[in-house]
């Protein structure tokens, strides 16, 4: 019996005989008062408590469902150009004038777009003829003409008699709700087409990881010796490179062959952070006395490392995964950005940003939709991951 | 000390000589070489720009031609730009990519060791909050994305920076912005976690105990042991600003190594893809090498070995 028992015991015998039945509280107090929690269930607790955690998993949820839902809903493709209606806001002011039943808009590029008023793009009117000196453009629309003055900035458009409308309208897009981009493409389509190559990419970075990174890392860390010695230097080597640089070089060999070999490369060498942070796991982990347990009892080397360390080493894992997924979905944003990623005319957030900022001047929106996207994906897989940081393992929190 | 800095020397340089090798393998794994091209050229052009770039030779002897090359520091002819050699793409570009990431590295250390003792400082009031909403839109902001932003409503819409180049004083804040945003983000959040563990401490109580004031405590005693984890990622950080990102020089059109390096993937000039990959790796393992043996003059304790 160790000390501190003896010593409660003989304070109790000075009131109570240690014969005696115990008073029914006293045998209470030892009763579990709830049920029992599972880490688990734990996790799941502190996740949900956290708001910002919740609300992230919320968007990255929506923003799936739009990228896979979204493009039926719009009903359009990521590459059908109507180059007459290139370069067209998702909010308009258009010129109405007495007489004329539509509304006409002119876009960054100078082409007149006859809109009516609910928003509805009907056509972009022909243009009959152009002073270049007097900077005036005729354009025939339902037999009358219109006139476009553009020696003024911004230009004006007037009527057959050469006075100005009667009003100007701010009106929605109702076709294009995020506007055209400059080959008239619709910019809210290519945006769930670019989410959903983003997610894509996120997946396959949580795919390789899984599957490369923590098999590999778990290896290397629980055979150890010589083995761990190459495995690790391996990962040295691939780590020396920038990983974007890496990425490139890959794609170089593979050709441009878009999506497939962002995939290719980024499988072939992402899974090396993770590869460190199981190897780092399991080295601690082999150590400890329910492995020697396993081993005691004759469990093979991958028996313990599947049922054994990996679940032990869970949280690390899930951190170090949600910390890399926000990275790939940056690297292919990036690439696709600087020219070497998805190959046009395929959709890609980075692709869109790039397109947008050619026209940056006169049609900044073509850029808020691919960028406020990212950064919203950006922001939901970090605020999901802090989330799941401090639910695994609150010791982390920084 | 000696027989540390020998010992990695030596693993840094097989390092080296592997990503050489890597790369080298990669690049002439290229299906159809270097001159393939949409319009199928002659076989003697063919067989006389292999000749050229001793391209007919085994590849083992081609590989040691480059390693020699390597050691009198030249990286080859440029495949795609007759006459013009790696060597002129970096000489060209460095200055720029240089000028740039070291402008930008001071930036980022000024800026963020002092934001995170702020926010360490005043931890859970709010300057600790301002500092920690900045970093957290630092990190998951793009690059691309800042820069493109920064671009449209201080180049364009106010108008008071230039658009692009590096000609002005001026001209260098966006570039500046958008290239530190990261690091200083990363940085300035390392710097205030690391401080609020050490000024837990015991010894920081003693040094409060012995009546010193608060700025002798943080500088003289907490900073010293909080800044180690600043320095250890310090490496690859300056590494990275030094060679400068390919997409703030694509999008402010600065003539820098990055915008060399993109010109060379997109146009499949494969020397100029080797020799800027050599480049990059040689100066990113020389960086932490030396942050490596700083760190180590900064903590007496870390063992050398």
């Amino acid at each position: 019996m160790a000390a501190g028992d003896t010593s409660t015991g003989r304070r109790d015998a000075a009131t109570v005989s240690d014969w005696d039945l115990l008073a029914a509280d006293r045998l209470r107090a030892q009763a579990v008062p709830r049920p029992g929690r599972s880490f688990w269930q734990d996790v799941w607790s502190r996740f949900i408590s956290r708001r910002m955690a919740v609300f992230g998993a919320v968007i990255l949820i929506l923003i799936a469902l739009l990228a896979v839902f979204g493009p039926s809903l719009t009903g359009r493709s990521y590459n059908r150009q109507e180059s007459s209606l290139a370069n067209i806001p998702p909010v308009l002011s258009a010129t109405e004038f007495a007489g004329q039943a539509n509304w006409f808009y002119v876009n960054p590029s100078l082409k007149v777009i006859e809109v009516t008023p609910d928003g509805h793009l009907v056509r972009q009117v022909p243009q009959v003829s152009d002073d270049m000196l007097t900077k005036r453009a005729i354009f025939e629309a339902d037999g009358t003409a219109v006139q476009l003055d553009y020696s003024r900035q911004p230009p004006v458009l007037l009527g057959a008699d050469g006075q100005p409308g009667e009003r100007t309208h701010l009106v929605w897009n109702a076709d294009y709700r995020l506007g055209t981009d400059a080959l008239g493409r619709d910019v809210l389509t290519r945006t769930f087409y670019g989410a959903r190559i983003s997610l894509a990419v996120a997946l396959v970075a949580t795919l390789v990881n899984a599957l490369i990174g923590i098999i590999y890392g778990g290896v290397s860390g629980y055979v150890g010796g010589a083995v761990d010695t190459v495995m690790m230097r391996i990962v040295d080597i691939i780590n020396t490179i920038p990983l974007a640089l890496y990425v490139i070089l890959v794609k170089v060999v593979l050709g441009s062959g878009g999506f497939s070999s962002i995939v290719i490369a980024l499988a072939s060498v992402y899974w090396v952070d993770m590869a460190r942070v199981v190897r780092g796991q399991a080295l601690s982990l082999k150590n400890q006395e329910f492995v020697l347990a396993a081993r005691t009892i004759g469990s093979p080397p991958g028996a313990i490392l599947r049922r054994h360390i990996l679940p032990n080493a869970l949280g690390p894992i899930i951190v170090t995964g949600t910390m890399l997924i926000p990275s790939a979905i940056f690297i292919e944003a990036f690439l696709s950005f600087i020219g070497i990623g998805i190959a046009p005319p395929m959709a890609s957030l980075g692709t869109m940003a790039n397109d947008a900022l050619a026209t940056l001047r006169s049609s900044p929106y073509q850029l808020l939709a691919p960028t406020a996207t990212i950064c919203l994906i950006m922001f939901a897989f970090n605020f999901v991951g802090d989330g799941l940081r401090d639910a695994l393992d609150p010791k982390l929190r920084a | 000390m000696t027989r540390y800095i020998v010992k990695r020397l030596g693993t840094s340089l097989v390092t080296l000589l592997f990503v050489i090798l890597l790369t080298f393998v990669l690049m002439h794994s290229v299906p159809g070489g270097p001159f393939a091209q949409e319009k199928e050229a002659p076989p003697e052009v063919l067989d006389a720009l292999n000749a050229k770039y001793h391209l007919d030779q085994p590849l083992v002897v081609q590989f040691f031609e480059y390693l020699g090359g390597l050691l009198r520091f030249e990286l080859g002819p440029s495949f795609k730009y007759t006459g013009r050699t790696v060597n002129d793409f970096i000489v060209n570009g460095a200055p720029f990519s240089m000028r740039l990431g070291l402008i930008t590295l001071v930036f980022v250390l000024i800026a963020a060791i002092p934001m995170g003792i702020l926010a360490a400082r005043r931890n859970g009031r709010w300057p600790d909050a301002v500092v920690m909403i900045i970093a957290t839109l630092g990190i998951t902001i793009p690059s691309f994305v800042a820069a493109a932003g920064l671009m449209y409503v201080f180049a364009y819409r106010l108008n008071w920076v230039p658009t692009f180049g590096l000609d002005k004083p001026t001209s260098y804040i966006l570039p500046v912005l958008a290239l530190g945003g990261y690091s200083l983000s990363f940085l300035a959040r390392l710097m205030r976690s690391s401080l609020l563990e050490v000024m837990g401490q015991d010894y920081i109580r003693t040094a409060r105990a012995k009546g010193l004031s608060e700025v002798r405590v943080i500088t003289r005693h907490a900073l010293r042991n909080a800044i180690i984890p600043v320095l250890t990622v310090l490496g690859p950080t300056v590494a990275g600003l030094l060679t400068g990102s390919f997409v703030i020089e694509k999008i402010f059109a600065i003539p820098g190594m990055g915008s060399y390096f993109v010109d060379s993937v997109t146009q499949r000039d494969y020397t100029t893809i080797m020799g800027m990959t050599t480049f990059y790796a040689a100066f990113l393992i020389t960086m932490v090498f030396v942050v490596d043996l700083f760190y180590r003059l900064v903590d007496p304790r870390i063992e050398l070995g």
